[in-house]
């Protein structure tokens, strides 16, 4: 099995720096947008195994996007794990019924994260890199 | 341009009374008053609905209507109109509370001097209008706050959460080795991420409490877990001030029916208060036990030989951002919004929070949170069906994940979507979709007690199946389900001296039941 390609849409540099590095760690290749129309023309490019959206996005929201995936035969089979600074409360039930697999909060622990990819990604009995976290307080 | 002359509605029955008042208004300057006069309640209510009135002239015993009623019912129907009651000399007791209900004044009814009426009536104006105007900047000013902070706190994440990615992206070599001074700076860094990220999720907190959109989810869930936990969390903060932390959980403890997620949240605020106002070689402990008062609560103590709190401040202590001015021992203090959050989140669950101190010598939080039943759930069903050969069966549906362990976060995630599917399986208020019993790991249980008069367990398995095997969001969700039920054919009403024995007896084999199926799922999957 080859490594996984993984499109990475956020509009922060630096989230898009720091889970760039953390991933690339973990033995996946990377692909970047940072607004919502770019991230469905890279999408269609390199057909990548998931995507990490953030919701608050330029040129089209997080929540188009998922639309425009959905409605793409192509590419809606592509999973989508949103990652947000949004309100869990607020947003999750949306981001999940727009066709989401899963949603996480930001600030969004290491450990959890790739051990939702791993599961999104069908990914068994696979060690992560050394993680270190923030604590439960 | 010529000023518009006051509207001043007068409702009075009473002719003699009515001809008195208007007597006066016509010693005032033309124009400046405009008396329109009716007899009833009912027309009153009518006039004030048009509106143009600007204040009302109110007699308390009208024939349509009587009392501390007529201006309810006036200010019901035009509650931005100033009133003033008017009222005999022996019901100055009865004017008083009408201003409770809202009006402005009263007047005694023989006592009204001419020249002070139309004073009367510009300061009940002038006062309604700057309560009226405070009421407005009051409100506008919580909202603004409200909505400032819920935008605040979600600004913060970002750059937080940019931070905290860097942050363990050096202290896990991905960007080279560091020397252990850097590796100690940056667990200092770690840390101190981690006190923003708390304060900022109080704050996030505290909104969601003010708009009332805490979200509470009760389940049959254990006290001493979560205390374990929290224990275990909070113990090394403990060991490195010099405090001893431990627990003291009385054994065999029922479990609570209560949001697990909040309680960890109460205990960790109330452990983390104690450990920050206690000095080193003190001591935090946590206790539960039964409640002596009421057999049907558990009461969580956090107690602390810390420096105590005085009498005047255990009143004040709940409130929203009080802080304790001028404690040596808490360092940084916070924002003063952790015990407020508490006190929100036990009552929220049914429960009640108090601390007793004793200053210089410690002090004790009490929390109470109700014990899980399972007989008062399933005990009104079984009062409803009135057959003595009623089929109860017990329903139990397993989801877990086609790759194995399902993981907590997709756990929670699709844990609700599949308890709403149930819910919606169910055929009467004869079947009882029961809360979620607390249990972690390889598959989430949700069961059922159906007490379904001819249908029985087998046709809403059947239906459940049906359901939930073509729902696109568990077969997307990469879920694996599988619905049983087994029929409790020994317990029979008849068979039973009483309903409370019948209820006792059916609680017993469920509880039975379900323990089976926990401990078989334990040892099948391995985990």
């Amino acid at each position: 099995m080859g490594t996984k390609k993984i499109l990475i849409v956020d509009d922060d540099p630096d989230m898009r720096l720091a889970l760039h590095v953390r991933l690339k760690a973990n033995n996946y290749e990377l692909i970047f947008a940072s607004d919502g129309i770019t991230s469905i023309a890279e999408a269609r490019k390199h057909m990548p195994d998931l995507i990490i959206l953030d919701l608050g996005l330029p040129a089209g929201d997080g929540f188009r996007v998922l639309e425009l995936l959905k409605a793409n035969d192509s590419l809606s089979l592509i999973p989508v794990i949103v990652v947000s600074a949004r309100d869990r409360n607020t947003s999750m039930d949306r981001a999940l019924k727009a066709g989401a697999k899963a949603f996480l909060q930001k600030p969004v622990h290491n450990t959890e994260l790739l051990s939702v990819i791993r599961q999104v990604l069908g990914e068994r009995n696979q060690t992560p890199a050394a993680v270190h976290d923030l604590g439960s307080v | 341009m010529k000023e518009r002359g006051l509207q001043v509605l007068l409702v009075e029955d009473n002719a003699g009374d009515a001809r008195l008042l208007r007597e006066m208004f016509d010693k005032e300057i033309p124009g400046s008053f405009e008396l329109t006069h009716l007899l009833r309640m009912s027309e009153a209510v009518t006039h004030l609905a048009k509106g143009g009135v600007d204040i009302v002239l109110l007699d308390m015993g009208l024939p349509d209507e009587h009392g501390l009623d007529t201006v309810r019912r006036a200010h019901t129907a035009a509650p931005s109109v100033p009133l003033i009651v008017l009222t005999g000399l022996d019901d100055e007791a009865l004017a008083a509370e009408a201003m409770k209900e809202g009006a402005q004044d009263y007047l005694i009814k023989g006592q009204i001097e001419s020249r002070a009426l139309p004073r009367a009536l510009r300061h009940a104006i002038e006062r309604h209008r700057m309560q009226t105007e405070t009421d407005l900047i009051r409100t506008q000013q919580m909202q603004f706050k409200d909505e400032f902070l819920s935008h605040v706190s979600h600004e913060l994440r970002s750059p937080l959460t940019a931070i905290y990615q860097f942050v363990t992206i050096l202290q896990d070599r991905l960007a080279g080795e560091l020397n252990p001074q850097q590796q100690e700076y940056l667990e200092i860094v770690r840390r101190n991420v981690n006190q923003l990220q708390s304060m900022i999720d109080d704050l996030l907190e505290v909104t969601r409490v003010q708009a009332g959109k805490l979200t509470i989810a009760l389940e049959c869930t254990s006290l001493s877990d979560a205390i374990t936990y929290t224990v275990n969390t909070l113990q090394g903060a403990a060991t490195a001030k010099g405090i001893t932390l431990s627990s003291d959980i009385e054994r065999r403890l029922p479990s609570v029916y209560a949001d697990p997620t909040r309680i960890r949240q109460i205990l960790i605020i109330l452990v983390d208060n104690a450990i920050k106002f206690t000095a080193a070689n003190g001591a935090v402990k946590v206790q539960a036990h039964l409640s002596e008062q009421d057999p049907n609560f558990l009461v969580l103590e956090v107690s602390d030989s810390g420096c105590g709190i005085s009498p005047q401040m255990t009143e004040r202590i709940f409130e929203r951002l009080f802080r304790v001015s001028d404690s040596p021992l808490a360092g940084r203090q916070g924002l003063g919004l952790g015990l407020y959050i508490s006190k929100e989140l036990v009552m929220r669950q049914g429960g009640q929070i108090w601390v007793k101190s004793v200053p210089g010598q410690g002090t004790v939080f009490s929390v109470t949170l109700p014990i899980f039943s399972l007989s008062n759930l399933i005990a009104p069903a079984l009062q409803k069906e009135t057959r003595t050969e009623t089929p109860i069966s017990l329903v139990v549906t397993k989801v877990g994940s086609r790759t194995g362990q399902l993981s907590d976060a997709v756990r929670a995630e699709h844990s609700h979507g599949v308890r709403d599917l149930l819910q919606r399986c169910l055929h009467s208020d004869l079947d009882v979709l029961l809360p979620k019993m607390g249990f972690t790991g390889a598959a989430e249980l949700f069961f059922i007690v159906a007490i379904a008069d001819g249908i029985g367990g087998e046709a809403l398995t059947k239906r459940i199946r049906e359901q939930l095997g073509s729902d696109e969001h568990v077969l997307q969700a990469g879920l694996t389900v599988s619905t049983s039920y087994r029929l409790l054919d020994a317990v029979k009403r008849n068979g039973c001296e009483s309903m409370e024995d019948f209820v006792t007896k059916v609680t017993t084999t469920i509880q039975d039941l379900m323990n089976e199926e926990i401990s078989s799922r334990t040892v099948s999957d391995g985990y």
